[in-house]
């Protein structure tokens, strides 16, 4: 199928993350010859786990979403994943408790419909209509959405404001931005994808995954070399003709895939003057999304009265909590008062794990507030939810902006990448760059894909692009 | 001839987009059945389309844009009202 002429290699892709190991599959599966480069040790980006006292934790992400509402269901089956890696669906996905309501997600739709319509009755028609407007998927009407907010889309349909805070907050943790700023498109996604059809772990851990994909890459006949950090991007007359690797190395390419950040791509590995004035102007003006601050903790599994295990428990600390002030004081790292936080308790009781949205800031600004902020943390999850927490401790550390960026490379530790805004919203340079040629962009950076259901899905998109060219 | 380059315009976005050769792509190409444009992939168009024309498509045109041809008479028409704006 391959119809490249005297190349190293038919694609070469920059980065293991999950939409790189996707796009390779998919171009290794039918016939490309494909090398992946990981700077990393091992695979997976922001889908890694690490191993300490015996606990096993997941770094970054830690469930999955948009297996039957979104494409991952498909792309999983495509590959046999579930052949390598079992995922277990955890009912309900979420939880939201504020002093005032419990509400859960489940997979009984109209169950999750009735619970909101308990709990706020004046709303009852408008949350039925909310509920059915998000399980939609028609193109045109996204399109007419394109410079909506999540917020504008709450206003059309509530006027409680309470309920409006309820179903925003998971947006500060999903997207790390208020519905005031989240694009309606990506908002609605991340209700559609990850909290309406969320809820699935990889079993053993989040790491299986990227790893089962790497496995099936290989066995396609795929190249992977990790701890093979890339300098450089080459290019011919506006083409992109291969890599030079850290050590030196050249390597030669009919196409380039880059999974990594943004920025490093066009500014380092491309450089400033082939990406032109114009989008080296666009880029100093796009806003990143922002980092955030886990808590890691392995207990002695004897804690009682804990709520629901294997579920995203969101604690928010009022009701009608104003979403822009939260995100105001998250932005300059004020944690005086933690408005709310994403708490996740395994089902076998070893681990913790607590999310923060969290700004970037120095090395010396977390240096004197990770241990403050995880210790914070810790005793309001004690004092919300979890009584004696403290008392149970036998490891706990945690992770900030600088530990996501110094592991992955991805600008500012951001999470999600560019901030989604809708203004930031599918801008096609990002995607599949016009300066030059068969090369394109993969992950959560194109401004296409969000959180693991989107960088899965750009990452079978690029593939499908780079098969479509080779065809024609 | 102005027409007519808007024509390869927009053909060229919906290939970026779509990932299909610009030569696979007719004025009768039906953006979402035979380009298989999704939601992101129809912002993304939309969004290109008012970039490069400097015009916004209003909501009510959204619905009547299927096919490359309806889109390249849309772009002109609001060309046309931008003139006549200015």
């Amino acid at each position: 199928m391959s119809k490249s002429d005297n190349k190293q290699y038919d694609v070469i892709i920059i980065g293991a993350g999950l939409s790189g190991l996707v796009c390779g599959c998919y171009l290794a599966k039918a016939g490309m010859k494909v090398l992946v480069a990981e700077q990393h040790y091992k695979p997976g980006g922001y889908c890694t786990s690490f191993k300490r006292q015996g606990f096993i934790f997941s770094a970054a992400a830690h469930f999955l979403g948009g297996i039957k509402n979104g494409n991952l269901g498909k792309i999983f089956d495509d590959h046999n994943i579930d052949k390598i890696v079992k995922i277990k669906k955890y009912d309900p996905s979420n939880i939201i408790i504020t002093p005032k309501y419990r509400v859960s997600f489940g997979d009984d739709l109209e169950k999750t419909i009735k619970e909101f319509q308990d709990n706020f009755p004046d709303e009852s028609d408008n949350i039925k209509s909310f509920f059915s407007y998000l399980m939609s998927s028609d193109p045109k009407s996204t399109i007419t959405m394109r410079t909506w907010t999540f917020k504008d889309l709450l206003d059309k349909y509530f006027t409680n404001n309470e309920l409006k805070s309820i179903l925003g907050f998971p947006l500060l943790g999903n997207a790390a931005l208020p519905p005031s700023l989240t694009s309606a498109f990506i908002g609605t996604k991340i209700f559609k994808e990850f909290i309406l059809d969320g809820g699935y772990y990889p079993v053993g851990g989040i790491h299986k995954l990227p790893e089962a994909f790497a496995e099936r890459f290989c066995e396609y006949g795929g190249e992977l070399r990790l701890s093979c950090p890339v300098r450089k991007i080459t290019v011919k007359n506006n083409i992109a003709t291969g890599i030079y690797l850290r050590d030196g190395t050249f390597l030669s390419a009919k196409y380039i895939v880059s999974n990594c950040d943004a920025r490093q791509t066009f500014l380092k590995l491309l450089g400033k003057k082939l990406i032109g004035k114009d989008f080296a102007d666009k880029l100093s003006t796009m806003i990143p999304s922002l980092s955030g601050f886990i808590l890691y903790l392995g207990t002695d599994e004897h804690l009682d009265k804990l709520p629901e295990t294997g579920v995203n428990i969101w604690v928010v600390s009022n009701d009608g909590l104003d979403l822009d002030e939260v995100f105001l004081s998250v932005k300059k790292g004020d944690y005086r008062n933690i408005a709310g936080y994403l708490l996740y308790i395994s089902p076998d009781k070893k681990v913790i794990l607590a999310f923060l949205p969290a700004p970037f800031k120095d090395k010396n600004y977390w240096i004197h507030n990770k241990f403050k902020l995880g210790e914070s943390l810790m005793r309001r999850i004690e004092k919300d939810v979890i009584p004696d927490l403290t008392k149970h401790i036998k490891y706990k550390d945690a992770a900030t902006p600088q530990t996501l960026f110094r592991y992955t490379g991805n600008y500012k530790g951001a999470a999600f990448g560019w901030a989604c805004f809708p203004s930031q919203l599918a801008i096609t340079d990002f995607r599949k760059p016009s300066f030059v040629r068969n090369l394109y962009m993969t992950g959560h950076w194109t401004t296409k894909g969000f959180g693991i259901p989107g960088v899965i899905y750009v990452g079978e998109d690029t593939a499908k692009m780079i098969l479509r060219k080779e065809k024609a | 001839m102005i027409e007519n380059s808007i024509e390869k315009e927009i053909i060229s976005i919906a290939s970026d987009v779509s990932g299909f050769d610009p030569e696979e792509i007719t004025l009768d190409s039906n953006f979402y059945k035979d380009l298989e444009i999704d939601s992101i992939k129809a912002i993304e168009i939309t969004v290109a389309i008012e970039k490069k024309y400097k015009i916004s498509v209003r909501d009510e045109d959204v619905p009547n844009i299927t096919t490359v041809r309806q889109a390249v008479k849309l772009v002109n028409t609001l060309l046309k009202q931008k003139d006549t704006d200015v």
